[in-house]
């Protein structure tokens, strides 16, 4: 005990540094490895592929970082954009997994409701690109009427890192209920029919959103405590999350302001000379 | 006596039970109580006035020739004893009757009170103090008879003249000669009245009255309370105290704050007086230890005189918050000129490296301890734009940084503190301004600095750099091993198929609504997590904190031509070269800043010094002692050169000696190399000496066809021509401005190694642009390397390059410097921070956390320009520029080289992992004193002193950091604002 004491206060150059001021950001701390408290174990499916395809193989460790800070990335992307009507929440389990919903808002299929979930490929950037598969297979010539996949690999034949983006996929996803491509259906009855006879393909499509917004209160497909799930209107708790979804848009600055982190300038804008600002006091 | 001894003892006992005796009785009882004692007192008065008859103006006369006489016994005889203590009987039951009296209706004054005045019965009572000896008893009786009464008394008396007036008497009789005990009772009740003031304004005019009516304009409680501005203990504290409140008074009230600022002496004994007492402060202090770096509260707490330094230095922070513009201007204008300026920066000039490192020790308290905005600014001004004898401080603080002393540490220390401010005026100087040009990259990279690193490529190959001795797969530090036993309880997977995955609560903590969720493997290196929370933090703090800055800083705002003109049209003055000198050995950055060098590319060039100036006679002379070991600082450390030039000789050294092979051609005689950067006369012996450098660089230099004869046995002889023909060249320059030809030297630089260097048929002239261009992407160029580039190159029979170099070379003569403007040059702030680090293996464990501190915070910065620089792997930069990361691939092959020659290597790792781990759980042990997992038991011991171990463990970590803040940045710096 007496040694360890010893040898700590040989050491204190760290210690004094993070006591020195309030003002300093402890920065300069280096953290050996300890145990998060709040990491809590869960199993999940072996994803033999999550590391066998880094770039830099000899630290295997670090590639689980680098794949979440690219789909983290991918994902702020996303909110950029704003994409009308589309809305995405990546999963509890595994970043990989992106649940999603549509709204379309005119068009054959307006009204139409459907909930999706993106795959993406353990390998991003690198590998194929992600899936798209509707909850409910819609009707439409590109929609596997079995599996409900979208086909986006028509799109986005080769996937290119820096190139192509997760947004692009989820624009994919919306476009085609707005334009129809028949070309190489997946669901080939819809593809006829809407070359064929229109006004039998515009039924099908009604009965096909009919469907659809009939489960949209079902429980979600996934098991995961951020899948997407509708409820009725219920005031006890829609209310208030409405109200704060209207005010939160003046919060950020608030919540700044609390923190009382401000940093310091006296550069007049256009200069690039220190203490150039025209209400500095004179100091000669 | 028997007042004081009433007001000391009766004050709570006496006078309640007084009080309870007369709240029954009723007020006109009191009024005839008064006045008979009165009478009794008036009796006893008169009979001792030799002038029976007299007016109050006379006698306030008399009592103001009896102060400044010093109010000796002037009428009649000795009054008895009995006589007197009749008279404080008298008094002290008035008194309290006085003080118990309630007001009048509607405010009138109660009828005790109205006597009082109508009699001016204060002034006469203060007059027969007077007529007595007027000793310090006599005052601290009499100041406790007015602090008793202001305090207490339930209607307001200071309204009054007849009140005030003798106050004011009393008050300005006791300034100036009285012992300790009658100022503290004089300030306390100064402090007294000044709360009265803030409370009621309309005391204030009054306060201005009585002043003018005693002949001076003069606000005398403000004026009393200013000689115990710098006391210590609590007289002084509450006479900062009471000054407070006036200065609070002065903003809203302009009259005070004209006569503040221009009838008193306020600001400059507030000033003068930081001066008086850093003046006591010690010149040299004792250091605890080697690692010591900046003075924490428990040193300075032992520190008497620093306290009451950091006292007054927070009352003048204090005073510039609340008090007037006026006053605070002046404050802040006689802080600068009259304690900065002539006091400070020659302390930052001392003589020997331990006074040079207290006062910079001083200076980074002092910044610490400034919090208003404007008293920041003025010691960020000193510290930015000061010349002191014609060196910015900056600059001098900076190269600072490289002294292998404890100063260098300190300085270290006062950079984070800086940088550590958000300042934007500061980080401009320190290291934007450099970066603003742009010329630091190649020209196709400015499209690169605002991109967006989508795939942490930064981080990946930042971290692959980590050394294979620390690689978490082949050698688990202990705790690792421990982690995955842990992780490892929550599932009963067999680990090597299972995958764990854990979900970080805590990022979420800071509300910024993502959820990470992480697949990992079961090596996953834990303690990333923690980096990458600290980044988020950092990063988050410091980008809210820079929503203030006046531009972007991203390549494009501020433009890199305007950045270019600004700084060419200010800042004219040169520098002087022979100050300072930054470690020369890699960046080799002109010693004067860009715009200086180009202001004084248009002067005449400097005559050649016919001998060596004296002091770089005396440097050689010292720095030759050193490389004997038989260096004193003390006795012969006269001037910075020689600190900084003695550790380039170390720095030399020490690689010779060790472990720098690769840096094959050193110069032989360094002593004088060093001098070849400041004067022409050395540059030509260094030459000389150097004659077989260009062929060791394997460059084969064909004949030219104008006057130079350059071979490895004539160089002795060329050497001249080398001035002739750089003067031919200067001549035949087209453009007039040195920053347009840099421009164009950019590009035609960057364009001609774009098609010279895939030109794999080596020519004559391509093969030699190629070693040029080798020699420039050499991370390890000394400044001899690079001179004999720029000497080899005028054989080349490339017009472009010849021009080139023709006119590089001639700005580097005329100037002086070792670089033009047009060179690329990041900064002497970063080129030192970089060679500190360079030279991580042999630094102290200390030193490399200040370092390594202070890089990440610079990394945190979310400017682009900033950004890109310090951890963009994939930027090109220019050949000559060192980065970051060019600096952590060298550290990793010297700790590989170090690892793979010394057996036990992965041993002490292990050992030096322990022990700091042990070292971080005190640390948090104290800060929390929670009693968290105790490490495991260190297996072995390791000395401090094997730096290269504990360099590698923190280099590993240093990593790990740096990867976490690029990774951090990539999503924080895009994230929409509304987010």
């Amino acid at each position: 005990m007496n040694k360890q004491r010893s040898d700590s206060e040989e050491q204190s150059g760290e210690q004094q540094q993070q006591r020195a001021s309030p003002a300093r950001p402890s920065f300069g701390k280096k953290q050996l490895p300890s145990i998060p408290k709040n990491a809590v174990p869960i199993t999940k499916p072996a994803s033999p592929a999550a590391t066998a395809q880094l770039a830099n193989g000899t630290h295997a460790s670090y590639g689980p970082f680098y794949l979440e800070y690219s789909l983290l990335a991918e994902f702020t992307l996303v909110i950029k954009q704003k994409l009308p009507g589309i809305y995405v929440q990546p999963s509890y389990k595994s970043a990989l997994m992106w649940f999603g919903v549509i709204f379309i808002r005119h068009g054959l299929y307006q009204d139409g409701v459907f909930k999706f979930t993106v795959y993406i490929p353990d390998n991003y950037p690198d590998g194929e690109c992600p899936r798209v598969v509707f909850d409910i297979p819609v009707f439409h010539p590109l929609v596997d009427p079995v599996s409900g996949e979208l086909d986006v690999r028509r799109a986005f034949t080769k996937w290119r890192r820096n190139h192509n983006h997760i947004w692009q996929v989820l624009m994919y996803a919306r476009t085609v209920f707005y334009k129809i491509n028949t070309m190489e259906p997946l669901n080939p009855e819809a593809a006829v029919l809407y070359d064929k006879d229109v006004q039998l393909f515009k039924s099908k499509v009604i009965d096909s959103v009919k469907l659809c917004n009939s489960h949209l209160f079902d429980q979600p497909k996934m098991d995961d405590p951020y899948a997407i799930s509708f409820s009725s209107w219920n005031p006890a708790i829609h209310d208030e999350a409405k109200e704060r979804m209207f005010t939160h848009k003046r919060r950020p600055e608030d919540h700044h302001k609390g923190l009382q982190v401000s940093g310091l300038s006296w550069v007049k804008p256009g200069s690039t000379q220190p203490f150039s600002k025209d209400d500095n006091p004179p100091l000669s | 006596m028997m007042m004081a001894s009433m007001v000391a003892n009766g004050n709570r006992d006496g006078r309640q039970g007084e009080a309870l005796v007369l709240k029954g009785v009723d007020p006109e009882t009191c009024m005839i109580v008064f006045k008979n004692h009165w009478a009794q007192v008036v009796k006893i008065l008169e009979k001792h006035d030799p002038l029976r008859s007299n007016t109050s103006s006379n006698m306030a006369a008399l009592g103001v020739i009896g102060l400044s006489s010093g109010g000796p016994m002037r009428f009649g005889g000795p009054i008895p004893g009995d006589e007197a203590s009749a008279v404080q009987n008298y008094v002290e039951h008035m008194l309290f009757l006085l003080m118990e009296e309630d007001a009048g209706q509607a405010g009138a004054m109660g009828p005790i009170l109205e006597f009082v005045v109508m009699e001016n019965v204060m002034e006469r009572l203060f007059l027969w103090s007077l007529r007595r000896q007027f000793t310090d008893d006599m005052k601290l009786e009499q100041l406790k008879m007015y602090e008793m009464i202001v305090g207490q008394a339930r209607q307001p008396l200071l309204h009054h003249k007849p009140v005030l007036r003798p106050l004011m008497m009393l008050l300005s009789s006791c300034s100036g000669t009285a012992g300790p005990e009658v100022e503290a009772e004089l300030v306390s009740l100064l402090n007294q009245l000044c709360c009265v003031l803030a409370k009621d304004q309309s005391v204030l005019e009054l306060f201005f009255h009585t002043s003018e009516d005693q002949g001076a304009a003069n606000f005398l409680i403000f004026s009393l309370l200013i000689p115990f501005i710098h006391r210590e203990g609590l007289v002084g504290q509450q006479a900062r105290d009471a000054l407070l409140l006036i200065m609070s008074l002065s903003a809203e009230n302009q009259r005070v704050a004209q006569h503040i600022a221009e009838n008193t002496y306020f600001c400059p004994v507030l000033a003068t007086g930081l001066s008086g007492l850093y003046s006591s402060l010690p010149t040299k202090l004792e250091v605890p230890g080697e690692e010591w770096h900046c003075l924490h509260r428990e040193d300075w707490l032992q520190m008497p005189t620093l306290v009451q330094f950091l006292n007054s230095l927070e009352f003048c922070n204090a005073v510039i918050q609340v008090a007037h513009p006026s006053i605070r201007d002046q404050l802040v204008s006689y802080i600068y000129n009259g304690f900065l300026v002539p006091v400070l920066a020659p302390a930052l000039h001392k003589l020997t490296l331990e006074e040079v490192m207290t006062t910079t020790a001083y200076l980074d308290l002092f910044v610490r301890s400034v919090s208003e905005p404007i008293l920041l600014q003025t010691f960020l001004s000193f510290i930015l734009l000061h010349r002191h004898e014609n060196v910015h401080i900056l600059d001098t603080l900076v190269s600072r940084i490289n002294t292998p002393f404890q100063l260098g540490t300190v300085s270290l220390a006062l950079f984070q503190t800086l940088i550590g401010l958000y300042c934007e005026d500061v980080m401009l100087q320190l290291i934007l301004r450099y970066l603003i040009p742009c010329n630091h990259m190649m020209l196709s990279q400015r499209r690169v600095v605002k991109e967006r690193d989508f795939y942490s490529v930064s981080a990946a190959k930042i971290l692959a750099l980590t050394p294979s001795c620390c690689s978490p797969e082949h050698s688990p530090p202990p705790l690792r091993q421990l982690d995955s036993i842990l992780w490892s309880k929550g599932t009963d997977n067999s680990p090597n198929t299972g995958t764990m995955e854990t979900e970080e609560s805590f990022l979420e903590e800071d509300g910024s609504g993502y959820s990470c969720v992480i697949g990992s493997e079961i090596y996953l290196d834990v303690n990333y997590l923690h980096y990458l929370y600290n980044a988020r933090l950092g990063i988050s703090s410091c980008t809210r904190a820079c929503q203030v800055w006046s531009a972007p800083y991203d390549g494009e705002d501020p433009p890199p031509e305007e950045g270019r003109q600004a700084q060419t049209t200010t800042d004219p003055a040169p520098t002087n070269q022979l100050e300072l000198e930054w470690d020369d050995s890699y960046d080799a950055g002109p010693v004067v800043p860009p715009e200086a060098a180009t202001a004084e590319s248009s002067r005449p060039p400097q005559p050649p010094a016919a001998e060596p100036p004296k002091h770089i006679q005396e440097m050689r002379r010292t720095a030759i002692m050193l490389v004997k070991g038989s260096y004193i600082e003390e006795s012969d450390f006269q001037d910075d050169v020689m600190v900084y030039d003695l550790v380039a000789k170390k720095d030399a050294r020490d690689t010779v000696d060790r472990r720098r092979p690769s840096r094959e051609t050193l110069p032989e005689s360094d002593m004088d190399s060093e001098f070849n950067l400041e004067e022409d006369h050395f540059k030509v012996s260094s030459l000389q000496e150097k004659d077989e450098v260009p062929l060791s660089n394997g460059l084969s230099l064909p004949p030219h066809p104008t006057n130079m004869e350059v071979n490895s046995s004539e160089v002795t002889k060329g050497s001249k021509e080398v001035k002739a023909h750089v003067a031919d060249h200067n001549s035949n320059l087209q453009s007039p401005l040195a920053t347009e030809v840099g421009d164009d030297l950019m590009d035609q630089y960057e364009e001609l190694i774009r098609t010279l260097g895939s030109d794999e048929a080596g020519t004559g002239g391509s093969s030699h642009v190629k070693t040029v261009d080798k020699e420039f992407r050499n991370p390890v160029v000394t400044p001899m390397e690079e001179d004999e580039v720029d000497f080899s190159s005028f054989s080349v029979d490339t017009p472009e390059l010849e021009k080139q170099h023709s006119s590089l070379f001639g700005t580097k003569l005329r100037s002086g410097s070792t670089r033009s403007h047009s060179v690329p040059f990041t900064g002497p702030f970063v080129s030192v921070l970089l060679s500190r680090l360079e030279n991580m293996l042999d630094n102290s464990l200390h030193v490399n956390l200040l370092l390594t501190g202070i890089l990440a915070q610079l990394a945190a910065y979310p400017q682009p320009l900033l950004q890109s620089f310090l951890l963009n792997t994939n930027m090109v930069f220019q050949p000559s520029v060192r980065s970051l990361y060019q600096v952590l691939a060298s550290l990793k092959n010297q700790i590989e080289q170090q690892a793979s020659t010394k057996k036990d290597f992965p041993e002490l790792i292990t050992s030096a992992q322990h022990c700091l781990l042990a070292r971080e759980s005190s640390l948090k042990g104290q800060d929390h004193k929670t009693s968290n997992n105790s490490p495991p038991p260190q297996p072995k011991t390791i000395s401090l002193a094997r730096t290269e171990v504990f360099a590698t463990v923190l280099f590993t970590e240093f990593l790990k950091e740096l990867a976490a803040i690029a990774q951090e940045h990539s999503i924080l710096s895009h994230v929409p604002m509304e987010e």
